[in-house]
């Protein structure tokens, strides 16, 4: 369909109807059957996930997203007006007493891919202390480990997730997961050998570093493995802050027997807090990298990256029908900007979003949103990028 | 943003899956006063959107303020290979699909800026040694960056250097079209008329990959008329020459990879992508879309510009700059036989020792140059960020700097220019910045 073709607006009632009944009636219709997770001490562990099944033997579920969008780039409308968001399946099981199997997979259009995201062996060493291994989200910042498609208040995650961390970013690694401090005011934390970013940062990536096509690196491919690590503090009930670095090398020095490079590394910092302030939920993250790049790729490829993201949200009436008492309509809106090469002026993005959420709580969420990006090349020309959206998301 | 747990009193975390955030209780007991909230008056200005605020869904700019517009009257089936040949020109390489071992940059439109002109930053790098090009050095252009395991080429010692910025390829396709006679009836290659101005035709002899039914293919010289010395005569071989030398990616007309012959090191296979790594398809899909590329039309006509262009007839800068040349016959219908606005001979003129590169290309001598096509320039700024990149190596950051630096047979257009009062200078300039 070429763009701007009237056919748009007779197909789209349908699958908005479509849309709403599946947003309306699935999660009611279900509900009884969802069993809640027992709260585990420390973070991990498809941690916030409404589950079907006996969570003492096997649970399951997952959750989906459709998106409606009238996208224009420079006034030209983009021809994909209807897509999948987002399609996650979950599952875990209690193998003995203290260990858990967990999996989990995503398809996200954000990074047009599919993650596995999860395989997980946990074992429970005491309450507050897991010790893990396999496949796991690399506790990257705040986005990257909770990111169910109905809890978000936009339909895309920011652009320091997408761009820099690549929400859902996954590693093969093993480590531990921790909480201390007790009291009001805990402190958690999570230390994993990983292994780390590809040298598809680099070596996949066309048009410059891209963090995101070298994550999700099930195999280490350079001898050595990566360091991520995160502390999560809570100095209020409704507060939390954390910091969180991932290092280590990314590329292969020998291709067939043959030595190519020396030893490159990567490093990335993530940042993110949230708070409670006057009726407003705020939110930030940030995030900045640092890549060794090869001496013949100086000047085409980002050797510094950096993004972050503000977001303010308020819910303005709970409930919104008085039958439905777990409604809530909430308002959002979020600034944020990367900047893929800052030793370039260029080759950044900038943009800002507004959403207006009818949440049925806990498990959909239907938005109406709005958002403006300017995106510059590396000639620092603009291409300006808007586009109104409709997405319903849902747990299932 | 969601938040899975929260600190409980006792030092555990629980989830926040069934429990309302705050913000949601805290609005439960503002609940009366919600239509007063300024977020009500937000949510009302996002219901608004959809009512008309154009602005706020981006909007199209101008019909020939830009320059990767396709010509007026394509066939839809003209349109549909123009759109694929888009793709291909953005396209940027990766190194596992084939970038490299040795390139300059990863896409055609990371040189063309916007289809427009080039940067100095990604200025290439032409040399020769005497009369030749260098093969065995690395010539006749440097490769400057390099994939892992490669060695990115250096600049010879005691070679002879030329700089060239990226030209634009909108309009390129008019002037494939222009007529081999059309350019030839220009030629005064002794000076007959004893005006002080030459131009000639580069006769060049193109690629044995460059068929016969392929403008300025076949046997033969033909007629130059892309570079800055018109140094080719097919916009064939102009592109599998870029693909090639500028991103290291072989195609079915240039199969075998471009490395650096001087390279200590020599791995074969390192970017990972056989050869060829793009098919005939894909570079007749870029030679298509550049045919069809627009010229951006020329800004109002104003008293001061017909003024300007009347001063511009008078220092003799239509001499070279001709105001327009006339297309032949061409497969696509709406390049032939029309005129076409370029300001420009296409042929070799000697702009002087201050120009020189002293460098040879095909039969341009060190000090010969194509007349560079005026036109765009009235929205080249647009895509340089403000600044604006004239002359082979973009040494000029204005027209005016640009026409004082003009020389050789240029050197009375000029003196011309340089003696009008203040105010014809500023009418011819902005004549010739409409264009």
């Amino acid at each position: 369909m070429s763009a701007g073709q009237p056919m748009n607006i007779h197909v789209a009632p349908m699958v908005l109807l479509l849309a709403a009944a599946v947003f309306l009636t699935a999660p009611e219709a279900r509900a009884g059957s969802t069993v809640r997770v027992a709260a585990p001490p420390v973070g991990g562990e498809l941690p916030e996930s409404p589950m079907h099944g006996n969570p003492e033997v096997i649970s399951w579920g997952g959750h989906g997203e459709l998106r409606l969008g009238h996208d224009r780039v420079r006034g030209t409308s983009d021809p994909e007006w209807f897509s999948v968001g987002r399609m996650n399946g979950f599952a875990r099981a209690r193998l003995a007493a203290r260990w858990r199997l967990a999996g989990e997979g995503t398809w996200d259009r954000a990074t047009d891919d599919f993650v596995l995201e999860r395989v997980e062996l946990t074992y429970r060493w005491k309450r507050t202390l897991h010790a893990h291994g396999g496949i796991f989200p690399v506790p990257l910042g705040r986005t990257n480990l909770s990111h169910d498609a109905p809890r978000n208040d936009f339909a895309e995650h920011s652009l320091v997730a997408t761009q820099l961390v690549g929400v859902p970013n996954a590693m093969l690694g093993l480590g531990v997961r921790g909480a201390t401090g007790g009291g009001k005011r805990p402190m958690t934390y999570e230390v994993d050998l990983v292994t780390g970013f590809s040298d598809g940062l680099i070596v996949d990536s066309p048009g410059g570093t891209r963090l995101p096509i070298g994550r999700n690196n099930y195999g280490d491919n350079n001898g050595l493995p990566s360091v991520v690590g995160r502390i999560e503090f809570h100095p209020s009930r409704d507060s939390e802050w954390g910091i969180a670095a991932e290092s280590g090398p990314y590329n292969q020095t020998e291709i067939g027997g043959v030595t190519v490079d020396g030893r490159r590394w990567v490093h990335l910092i993530v940042a993110d807090g949230a708070t409670d302030f006057a009726g407003l939920r705020l939110a930030a993250e940030t995030g900045i990298a640092f890549v060794d790049v090869p001496p013949g790729l100086l000047g085409l490829y980002a050797e510094d990256q950096w993004g972050a993201s503000v977001e303010a949200s308020r819910t303005l009436w709970d409930p919104l029908f008085g039958s439905w008492r777990q409604s809530a309509l909430r308002v959002a809106v979020r600034a944020d900007a990367v900047d893929l090469d800052r030793g370039l002026q260029g080759d950044s993005r900038h943009r800002v979003s507004a959403s207006l959420n009818i949440h049925h709580r806990p498990r959909a969420v239907a938005r109406f949103g709005w958002y403006y990006e300017l995106q510059r090349d590396r000639f620092d020309n603009e291409t300006p990028i808007a586009g109104l959206t409709f997405t319903a998301a849902a747990y299932f | 943003m969601s938040y899975g747990h929260v600190p409980q009193d006792d030092g555990r975390f629980a989830p926040r899956a069934e429990e309302p955030p705050r913000a949601v209780q805290s609005a439960r007991r503002a609940r009366r006063a919600a239509w007063l909230d300024p977020a009500t008056l937000a949510i009302c200005a996002l219901a608004a959107l959809p009512l008309g605020c154009g602005d706020l869904l981006t909007t199209k700019p101008p019909i020939g303020t830009r320059f990767d517009q396709p010509l007026d009257g394509l066939s839809n089936g003209e349109l549909g290979d123009f759109q694929d040949g888009q793709t291909q020109f953005r396209r940027a390489f990766s190194i596992s699909e084939g970038l490299g071992p040795i390139f300059n940059n990863v896409s055609c439109a990371s040189c063309h800026s916007g289809d427009g002109r080039g940067i100095p930053s990604n200025t290439l790098t032409r040399f020769s040694r005497g009369g030749d090009i260098a093969l065995a050095e690395g010539g006749p252009q440097i490769q400057d960056k390099a994939i892992p395991g490669a060695e990115p080429e250096r600049l010879p010692v005691g070679v002879e250097v030329s700089h060239r910025l990226p030209p634009p390829v909108f309009g390129v396709g008019l002037i494939e079209a222009i007529a081999d006679s059309a350019i030839l009836a220009h030629e005064d290659p002794g000076d007959g008329d004893g005006d002080g101005i030459s131009g000639r035709a580069n006769w060049v002899t193109p690629p044995t990959f460059v068929p016969a039914t392929e403008p300025g293919g076949g046997p033969g010289p033909r007629v130059g008329r892309f570079g800055r010395k018109a140094q080719v005569s097919s916009l064939l071989q102009q592109t599998v020459d870029a693909y090639h030398q500028d991103m290291g990616i072989t195609s079915s007309f240039r199969s075998v990879e471009n490395t650096n012959p001087l390279s200590s090191v020599v791995v074969p296979g390192l970017d990972g992508a056989p050869d060829p790594e793009v098919g005939g398809q894909a570079v007749n899909d870029v030679v298509q879309y550049m045919r069809m590329l627009a010229p951006p039309s020329p800004g109002e006509s104003t008293p001061r510009r017909e003024q300007g262009a009347a001063l511009f007839a008078a220092a003799r800068c239509v001499s070279c700059h001709m105001p327009s040349l006339r297309t032949g016959t061409h497969e696509i219908e709406v390049l032939a036989d029309r005129d076409v606005a370029l300001f420009s001979d296409l042929l070799l003129h000697d702009l002087g020792d201050g120009l020189a590169d002293n460098r040879p290309d095909g039969s341009a001598d060190g000090r010969e140059w194509r007349t560079a096509p005026l036109w765009g320039l009235r929205i080249a700024r647009e895509f340089l960020n403000g600044k604006l990149f004239l002359l082979h190596d973009g040494r000029a950051r204005s027209v005016e700097e640009a026409i004082r630096l003009h020389g050789g047979e240029a050197a009375g257009a000029r003196d011309a220019f340089a003696a009008m009062p203040a105010a014809d200078r500023a009418a011819l300039l902005d004549f010739v910045e409409s264009r």
